[in-house]
């Protein structure tokens, strides 16, 4: 055995992000990782290239325990990286970036010798079969060349193991079967693949064992014959059976329709075709895994992204070209994914960040009538029960559930029709949670209409009336929230994935 | 009762609101400093009267650069507006247009060009740091092609420079036009939705966004306002000289930053504000003007201040950490 874990933990903060994992992979094998956002792939990865120090238990190299203290040290044994963001210079060639992290074979006066390191780089492409454009610019490939050259850059540094996140990501289906073939090559000559994807579909046809996480820790070890799909998603799902644990609602059916959104697309192809609409006092949910497209529609609509295509109809007006100014105007909010990136401007106050879409509503002529502002600020956080010294104080100060408030309270004062909540729940605290849920559910049954976008199938369970399942930037499917559970949706997730790129 | 309850909870806030007594420290230093060296030229009330008067072009020049800098942008065609400006209103007088009309021309002019900038920055999502100098150096050409390259002064009517030499009570006019002008772009600032959402924008451009405001909008106005007022502030300096000179506002470009980075250390929270650009702009007045009467070489003036700025900026990053 090549690589092995034993009783890996780490904690961050409390929270056990991997709790005692076992995991052994073995050289010229492909080991696939599985788990939703979250389960804990990525701090396994990271642990293992040194990029995190593990809290307790033993990495073991080749039968001897080792200690992996920066990504330097990982590399040394010989494990290796391809990331989903590629860690290439966009105009440098080929070349140049193959040598990147080595020394440029040098004439004797000191010059770059660049016959002999194409020399060099042919010998490497021959020896691993990997035939890339070498001269061409970084900038000027198509994404599987990128990948390609990334790989013969890991390889030529004699990697033994070498990692994949996500390495179909962005190429298409003709691509990945290039890429595979090369994996199938790499493990021929006896490299250890770890390989993470969210399409089950390549990982059952390349894996050779498959390690499922599931809150941090591993619920199952597969080997070859028992990679299934069924298989898969009940260790996923963690034996587990989740219903809808939902009150059903009166029919929403004949509630007025307040958005409807018809075979929306965006410019840059994230969304491809995407169909749903929204009732007045209903919470649909938004379910689908990473990538498949829900944060991007969720802009389109509000505006932060160019559509391409498809009608989007809110209270019977159809938008075109709009912006988040105009869509506030008309009574719907965006609840951002990113706190802190979007949802708030972090070294302002609470108050000025609450203020900030109404400011012409706490003004007049434009001079901000500080009554007014304070008046509607102070019982935000009174409804909210935001837990800070004052309005005045700054929002990175406070906690993420406290930030979290201040996002929603800031939403409230825009006196919305529409909600649209991505990720609402990310890292917030059970209290806040709980209150956002509740607060979500009294707006809906005042008429509001409600979309909830989240990676927590468990969540979405709970609070929505209506599921919409997103895979690979379409709208897939449109259930119900009664008689289903977790498998049926995560089975139409994956079902979905096959289909062309 | 309450007043003795309040006040420890107001003197609080000051404090709070103060992240490094370092620049402010040193501008008390500078004036003790001098008035020990030479009591009877620096120490009195019509240097003092006189420092103000020096300053009001970098004040002026630098409350503009203040709002650009609030939405994290840059003007670097600052310098070459106000020679502009100065060049325009002083030709405008030769002319025999009223003085007001003198000064207003230029005044939309910089505007204008000001919105040209914003628009290209903003529509573009262009570097507003390479734009600019690219524009400033378009206004220089103009400039130079407008003055053959030589300074403006003949025949320039005794009224226009009524503006730059008259004193009111005993303060200049000049110093007068600063006050208020400081006052007002404070207000806009820090009581107002402009100064608001500028700060908005200039604390996370996205979220601002996404709170429905009009990015694009609202850079290109702050942009404007800058080439207004550098503008502004070459005729302030024409009239005051009585002449204007191709490139006569270009050495204010780098000092009006100066000013707003000084002013910038003066805050808790680190970002361009109009009191701190005041209080900036008056170290380096207080500077020049105490170094001069000490006859201190004018390229000794220079090392002197470039070497406070950087103090104040290192001083600003020890304080935070």
């Amino acid at each position: 055995m090549l690589l092995q874990t034993n009783n890996i933990t780490k904690v961050f903060g409390g929270h056990k992000a991997l709790d005692n994992v076992n995991v052994t992979f073995e050289a010229g094998t492909v080991h696939s990782l599985l788990g939703e956002n979250g389960a804990g792939k990525s701090t396994l990865i990271k642990i293992l290239t040194g990029v995190y120090q593990q809290t307790s238990g033993q990495i073991i190299w080749e039968g001897k325990e080792v200690n992996i203290e920066r990504p330097k040290a990982a590399q040394d044994l010989g494990i290796n990286v391809i990331h989903q963001d590629r860690q290439l210079v966009p105009y440098f060639t080929g070349l140049e970036n193959l040598f990147l992290n080595k020394t440029y074979p040098k004439k004797v006066l000191g010059g770059i010798h660049w016959k002999r390191m194409r020399e060099q780089a042919n010998a490497l492409k021959d020896k691993w079969k990997i035939d890339i454009p070498v001269d061409k610019p970084v900038y000027d490939m198509t994404p599987t060349e990128r990948t390609m050259l990334e790989i013969l850059r890991a390889m030529s540094q004699e990697s033994k193991v070498l990692v994949l996140d996500e390495p179909t990501a962005s190429l298409t289906d003709k691509e990945s079967v290039l890429l595979f073939s090369l994996i199938d090559h790499l493990k021929k000559e006896g490299v250890a693949i770890i390989y993470i994807s969210h399409r089950l579909e390549e990982v059952i046809q390349i894996s050779d064992y498959v390690t499922v996480l599931t809150g941090g820790k591993v619920t199952a070890s597969l080997t070859k014959d028992e990679i299934t799909r069924e298989k898969i998603i009940y260790h996923m799902t963690d034996g587990q059976q989740m219903n809808a644990s939902k009150k059903e609602k009166a029919d929403l059916a004949d509630q007025q329709v307040l958005l409807t959104v018809s075979n929306l697309a965006t410019k840059d192809d994230k969304v491809k075709d995407v169909s749903f609409n929204v009732h007045a006092g209903e919470i649909v949910g938004m379910y689908g895994l990473a990538g498949a497209g829900r944060t991007e529609s969720m802009e389109a609509i509000f505006g932060l992204r160019e559509k391409s295509n498809g009608e989007v109809v809110y209270k019977e007006k159809s938008y075109n070209k709009v912006s988040p100014k105009q869509m506030i105007k008309e009574g719907m909010i965006l609840i951002p994914e990113n706190r802190h990136d979007e949802g708030l401007i972090m070294p302002n106050t609470i108050s000025h960040n609450m203020t900030l879409p109404i400011l012409n509503e706490v003004s007049s002529g434009g001079v901000l009538t500080r009554k007014k502002e304070s008046e509607k600020v102070q019982g935000e956080m009174k409804r909210f029960k935001v837990k800070a010294v004052s309005a005045n104080q700054t929002v990175a100060e406070l906690s993420g559930g406290n930030q979290q408030k201040v996002v929603f309270g800031k939403a409230l004062l825009t006196n919305p029709d529409l909600y649209i909540c991505d990720e609402p729940t990310q890292a917030v605290d059970i209290m806040t949670r709980n209150d956002i849920h509740s607060f979500l559910q009294e707006q809906a049954s005042n008429g509001k209409g409600i979309i909830f976008v989240s990676s927590d199938i468990q969540e979405i369970l709970e609070v929505s009336d209506r599921i919409i399942v997103f895979s690979e930037g379409k709208t897939v499917a449109d259930l119900k929230n009664k008689d289903i559970d977790n498998h049926t949706i995560l089975d139409i997730c994956y079902q979905h994935q096959k289909g062309e790129n | 009762m309450s007043e003795a309850v309040k006040q420890p909870k107001q003197k609080m806030s000051f404090s709070q609101k103060i992240s490094s007594y370092g620049t402010i420290f040193a501008g008390i230093s500078l004036i003790i400093i001098f008035s020990i060296l030479s009591p009877d030229s620096f120490a009195t009330v019509d240097n003092v009267i006189n420092i103000t008067r020096q300053i009001s072009f970098l004040v002026i020049i630098a409350l503009g650069a203040t709002l650009v800098m609030s939405v994290t942008e840059f003007d670097l065609s600052i310098g070459a507006m106000a020679s502009l400006g100065g060049v325009v209103s002083a030709k405008l007088a030769i002319l025999g247009v009223p003085i007001v009309v003198s000064l207003l021309v230029p005044v939309v002019i910089g505007f204008m060009i000001g919105l040209i900038n914003g628009a290209i920055v903003t529509h573009f999502r262009v570097l507003s740091f390479v734009t600019t100098l690219a524009m400033g150096t378009v206004i220089g050409g103009f400039t130079f092609w407008l003055t053959g390259g030589s300074t403006v002064f003949e025949n320039i009517p005794e009224s226009f420079k009524f503006i730059g030499q008259t004193q009111l009570f005993m303060i200049p006019l000049l110093s007068i036009i600063m006050i208020i002008l400081v006052i007002v772009f404070w207000y806009v600032m820090t009581h107002m939705t402009l100064g608001r959402r500028f700060y908005a924008i200039g604390g996370n451009e996205k979220a601002s966004e996404v709170s429905g405001v009009n990015i694009n909008a609202y850079k290109t106005v702050a942009f404007a306002l800058c080439g207004m007022l550098a503008a502004l502030t070459g005729a302030l300096l024409a009239s005051r000289l009585g002449s204007a000179h191709p490139t006569g506002g270009d050495g204010y470009f780098l000092n009006a930053y100066a000013a707003v980075f000084l002013g910038m250390t003066v805050v808790r929270s680190g970002i361009p504000n109009i009191v701190g650009t005041l209080f900036g702009a008056a170290i380096l007045g207080i500077l020049a003007n105490g170094l001069t009467i000490l006859q201190v070489p004018s390229f000794m003036q220079d090392v002197i201040t470039g070497i406070i700025i950087i103090a104040a900026l290192i001083f600003q990053k020890i304080g935070r950490e």
